[in-house]
């Protein structure tokens, strides 16, 4: 997903677009709409960060910082009382520890195979044919969450697709899937020295039945902030609104990048 | 990183490395490749052959190496392989293997017998450090010792191994001359050249690497201003990282690398072998003793967990303190047991003495470099402040 | 919390002997011995390795072993490795590690930090132990590194980590070179242990015992050769299945009454089924060599399925730890300690001579080749398990390497002219690959599709062979 957060003194707007393999045009075309709802010129705006894995393919974006520290200063601001991240994207998942000014402490990250994202769930949540929109409640319907020993993705994919074909229930292996993927998750996290509270945010953070798995792994309460997409965008436009005030106060020009959206034509 | 022509110079020669050790095989000479800090080069020195540290290569994919070798050794060590398989090395007379890890060690036969070297040998250093470690190691240096007079047909009489000693410290002396212009804030010379230059050396005959060192020395001390902007100082961990990938990345991100406790940094070249006495009894202390490496079992004489680190890593305190060091990165390749093992506590003594460490496994391929970006900027925006 | 559906646990394994059947209960019971042991505070227990060559003296002290690797074993026939390993893992240990060491420090950990058994034990768990005693030799590092990293949790354990080398197989000198230095270090680093031992005991060894410990082990060695000796008989009568339980004489009670008790047993139980002419496989049409690595203590039920396909295993050399005395060209010598070094280096360079006879051999390679022919083996086997280098690195080149040496099968194929030609084939070999106890890394379903395959290429040797 690509998205963007326009603050001002609160948050302005903000725009949950898809992701893609072309970004460029894609940052282009969130700003765009951003810039269209908050009906702002864009050279009103003072500073760019952008974050993410396609940090540096914003064109007009002045600094990149990464989502880890992204993510600590956008969920400070949202929930001041949060000391552990867990951030559980359709790529990767990161465990984050920060201290009550937002500032990172220590942090994990799996980044290296499906089975450890929400890919794992949107893979096998397609081999069964449903929307990863419904994929949560309907795990949440099971009484008897199935054991899936698999850990790789693709035999995961294989080991359910059997054990529908010998009847076992739908909502149960959804749930077991869930649990496979929470403990991998608690797992990770449970390398850094877990305080409370805890946030989960990123697309995970809208699968109640992953919440619930994740809760009984991690044994603990888990918030959700109303948007989980967001936090990420959020904190960069935090660190953005810092680095502004911090130049106002040094009294020092801060170098930005020119205000022009690019005239992508698709060809 | 400010590219000028210091940094240029030593690049420069580090992309012609192992053309010296192909002339000089051409001259006639003998050239033996060895990996490892363990591998006793005094002695090899001696006996007239020429040392030359074999190189893997992170951007070469791992082919032919692969249909005689396991995946499950250490991938750094697999590359060698590869490359060696390749023929990359063909100017060696031969190869020889310490006794360091059991990624080495289990993949004797397999280099042995495939490769066209006719000279092999295996150092066998012992596990542990006792007084009778000592004498076994001794033995063994001895064993090493007719192993080389046989390969070039002439005995290694003392003073050429007391010469050798006195080269190599000379050698060492001058490496920590160069890591003495890193303590200024920021370094005289970065990270990147500073392993460049190494690397350069332990591809020249010892008394070549001499020359080349006074030289990378004047030109840096030349110098009025550092090529790096000011950034968090890194100590980088670790066992062999024969790249320049991993430092390359954490300078561009905007680190400052400063200090090492890596094989073919600090480990291979602070230790010096003691010149009087007998040179097989110092050679086998420096090697056994003096070498701090994981591969080595020190018993915990404290009798306390904190006791024991403090004696384990007791060095990397200490280059911490002196080289002012702001984090640390532990860079642990994936299927190496001895750092493996050691990475809880390590972790437990960076937090001892109060240094951040970020603790990345790698599989030495190309293709990570960008997960490992993300990880090492996120740890230099957590410490920069 | 909605109810987990309970896993399905595997069959329980068919075995070929009752010798082997009867060593589940026994296991169970020298662990839950050295439980009992711990309770009542009398003796000391000590966590140790297996083939270190040093149970003599413990035993001559009455110290009890903790068998670290076999509790893992355990851990992982009983599918219950992988909340250890990741509780290992979230100490910051990479999975990529030996899984034996993982579960073991995973388990010690967790003991420490609840300040009693973790829940569900195997078995009742690991006693804690009072010293610990390593030794990673040449060839296993973690051996050397496991019970260091178990001490963070443990630091009033003393640990005595004993250095064991050997003198590698190297063409250009023969290791009598050598192996006077060598013998005398390890009998220095043996006499330490001793030393050590003393201390935590605060008794003195008592060396008339000793001697007879020593002595016990000797014959147990050879009568174990000359039992697994027999499996040469055609059928097989016992295969590797059931060696993967035989083991447990060999590696956890040597130097006692008991294994060599086991082995006279065994001995007769195969002599009998020989003179019934009662093989492990009723049909046997395949003759398998166990060639390397250890095997996957979860997923032992797929030697029966070797079983069922015409396939015996009559020998291995995993495990196989042993070799005859009378056949070792080593010194005599009245004190057991210097005997026991002797045995130790005799064992382990035990095929150097006859592999410096054949050209392009090499010690592993050279037994594959004796025991190809003195078994009758048809076909070999390895396993690769990921997290295990010390026995599972060079297998791939020991079967490159042997069948670049050794092609022993004359196989009719049609020539270039169309007419039948006997040409000389190597022996087929299969590589099954998962791990020693990480279930994560297996699958039932791969792993059956490639032994049907093998079988295939078994039956067209068969059926296609000259004579």
């Amino acid at each position: 997903m690509t998205k963007v957060v326009i603050l001002k003194d609160g948050i302005l707007t903000f725009v949950i677009g898809p992701t893609g393999p072309e970004q460029r045009r894609l940052a282009n075309k969130v700003m765009e709409e951003a810039l269209k709802k908050a009906r702002l010129p864009f050279s009103e705006i003072q500073y760019i960060v952008s974050t993410g894995y396609g940090r540096i393919n914003v064109p007009f974006s002045d600094r990149q910082v990464t989502e880890i520290t992204c993510h600590a200063k956008g969920v400070s601001y949202l929930i001041p009382e949060a000391r552990t991240i867990i951030d559980i994207g359709g790529q990767d998942s990161k465990g984050i520890k920060i201290d009550r000014s937002g500032k990172v402490l220590d942090f994990v990250m799996n980044d290296k195979c499906a089975a450890g994202s929400g890919r794992f769930i949107e893979v096998i949540a397609d081999t069964l044919g449903i929307s990863l929109k419904e994929v949560g409640e309907l795990s949440l319907q099971s009484r008897h969450p199935a054991k899936i020993s698999n850990i790789c993705t693709i035999w995961a994919q294989q080991e359910v697709a059997a054990s529908l074909a010998q009847g076992v229930p739908l909502s149960d292996l959804l749930a077991g899937i869930h649990s496979s993927l929470a403990e991998r998750i608690g797992r990770m996290v449970s390398r850094l020295k877990i305080e409370k509270e805890i946030v989960v945010t990123g697309g995970g953070g809208k699968n109640r039945g992953l919440l619930r798995a994740l809760s009984e792994v991690l044994g603990e309460k888990l918030i959700v902030p109303e948007e989980p997409l967001i936090t990420g965008a959020l904190g960069a436009a935090l660190i953005a609104r810092e680095m502004v005030e911090g130049a106002k106060r040094d009294k020092m020009v801060l170098k930005t990048k020119e205000r022009q959206l690019e005239e992508i034509e698709i060809l | 990183m400010k590219i000028d022509e210091v940094y240029s110079m030593i690049e420069n020669q580090f992309n012609q490395y192992g053309s010296r050790a192909r002339q000089l095989r051409d001259e006639g000479r003998k050239v033996i490749g060895y990996v490892c800090s363990f591998v006793p080069l005094e002695m090899i020195t001696a006996s007239g052959a020429i040392p030359f540290r074999v190189r893997g290569n992170i951007q070469e994919p791992i082919t032919l190496g692969d249909t005689l070798l396991e995946t499950i050794v250490c991938p750094y060590y697999r590359s060698c392989f590869d490359l060696s398989i390749k023929g990359r090395y063909e100017f060696l007379s031969g190869l020889v293997i310490p006794h360091a890890c059991d990624s080495m060690v289990r993949s004797y036969s397999v280099w042995s017998y495939s490769l066209p070297y006719s000279y092999f040998h295996f150092v066998n250093v012992p596990t542990v450090c006792e007084e009778s470690s000592f004498e076994f190691f001794e033995e063994e240096l001895k064993n090493f010792k007719r192993s080389l007079e046989r390969l070039m047909g002439e005995p290694i009489e003392e003073e050429d191994l007391l010469k050798a000693i006195q080269l190599y410290n000379q050698n060492r002396e001058k490496i920590r001359t160069l890591y003495e212009l890193r303590k200024s804030d920021p370094p005289l010379l970065s990270g990147t050249e500073l392993m460049m230059a190494l690397t350069v050396g332990s591809g020249l005959p010892v008394d070549e690497s001499n020359v080349w060192f006074d030289r990378v020395i004047k030109a840096v001390k030349g110098r009025n201003a550092s090529p790096l902007i000011k950034g968090p100082r890194i100590l980088i961990d670790g066992a062999c990282i024969d790249h320049i990938e991993l430092v390359k990345l954490v300078e561009e991100l905007g680190g400052n690398v400063v200090a090492d406790t890596i094989c073919n940094g600090t480990r291979d070249s602070f230790p010096k072998t003691e010149e009087s006495g007998d040179p097989i009894r110092a050679l086998s202390r420096r090697y056994l003793d003096k070498l701090n490496c994981p591969k080595t079992y020190r018993a915990n004489k404290a009798g306390t967990f904190e006791g024991d680190i403090a004696s384990r890593f007791g060095d990397i305190g200490a280059y911490a303190k002196e080289f002012r060091v702001d984090g640390a990165i532990l860079y642990v390749y994936k299927y190496c047991d001895p750092f493996g093992f050691e990475v809880p506590a390590r972790k437990a003594y960076y937090e001892f003495i109060h240094v951040p460490m970020l603790h990345l496994e790698d599989t030495y391929s190309a293709g990570n470099l960008g997960q490992l970006r993300t990880r090492i900027q996120a740890f230099l925006e957590m410490i920069g402040g | 919390m909605t109810e987990q559906q309970k896993e399905v646990k595997p069959r329980k394994r068919m075995t070929a002997t009752k010798a082997a059947a009867s060593i589940g209960p026994l296991v169970k019971e020298f662990i839950t011995e050295t439980l009992k042991a711990r309770a009542e505070g009398k003796q000391k227990l000590a966590y140790t390795f297996i083939v270190c060559h040093h149970e003599e003296i413990l035993r001559a002290m009455d110290v009890i072993p903790i068998w670290t690797e076999n509790f893992a074993g355990v851990c992982g026939a009983k599918r219950d490795a992988e909340r250890f390993l990741q509780r290992a893992e979230s100490l910051g240990l990479s999975r990529s590690l030996c899984t034996y060491a993982l579960c073991g420090i995973g388990f010690d950990q967790w003991r420490e930090e609840l300040g009693e058994m973790p829940p569900d034990s195997p078995w009742g768990g690991m006693a804690r132990p009072d010293f610990m005693i390593s030794s990673g030799q040449i060839l296993c590092d973690p051996r050397s590194k496991w019970y260091q990293a178990s001490q963070q949790f443990m630091p009033d354990v003393p640990i005595y980590n004993i250095d064991l080398p050997y003198p590698l197989f190297q063409r250009d000198q023969d290791h009598r070179e050598v192996w006077g230095y060598y013998h005398k270090y390890i009998v220095k680093q043996l006499r330490g242990l001793v030393a050590f031992v003393e201390e935590q005991t605060k008794k003195k060894m008592d060396y008339d015992r000793l001697r007879e410990l020593v002595d016990l082990s000797d014959r147990t060695w050879n009568l174990i050769d000359e039992t697994y000796r027999l499996r040469k008989a055609v059928p097989c009568p016992m295969g590797t299945g059931d060696a993967m339980n035989t083991m447990v004489p060999i590696c956890f009670m040597m130097a006692t009454q008991k294994a060599y008790d086991f082995f006279v047993e065994l001995k007769k139980e195969l002599e009998e089924k020989i003179a019934r002419g009662e093989g492990e496989v009723e049909n046997e049409k395949y003759r398998l060599m166990w060639g390397g690595g250890l095997p996957a203590w979860y997923a032992l039920n797929d030697f029966n399925y070797f079983n069922s396909k015409g396939a015996s295993f009559p020998v291995e050399t995993t495990y196989r730890m042993v070799a005859p005395l009378y056949e070792m060209d080593i010194p005599e010598t009245r004190d057991p300690i210097e005997h026991l070094a002797w045995r130790w280096l005799g064992y382990w360079t035990f095929w150097y001579d006859k592999a410096r006879k054949r050209p392009g051999s090499e010690p592993d390679v050279e037994r594959l080749i004796n025991w190809i022919e003195e078994y009758k083996i048809d076909g070999i086997v390895m396993h690769e398990a990921f997290s295990c280098r010390t026995w599972h690195v060079g297998l791939i080149w020991q079967l490159h390497q042997l069948g670049k040496i050794y092609k022993p099968i004359p196989l009719y194929v049609v020539g270039k002219d169309g007419k039948k030609e006997v040409v000389m084939k190597e022996l087929p070999s299969l590589i099954l690959e998962s791990d020693i106890i990480d279930i994560t890394s297996y699958s039932e379903v791969d792993t059956r599709n490639k032994i049907d395959a093998f079988i295939e290429t078994l039956e067209s040797y068969r059926v296609n062979r000259a004579y």
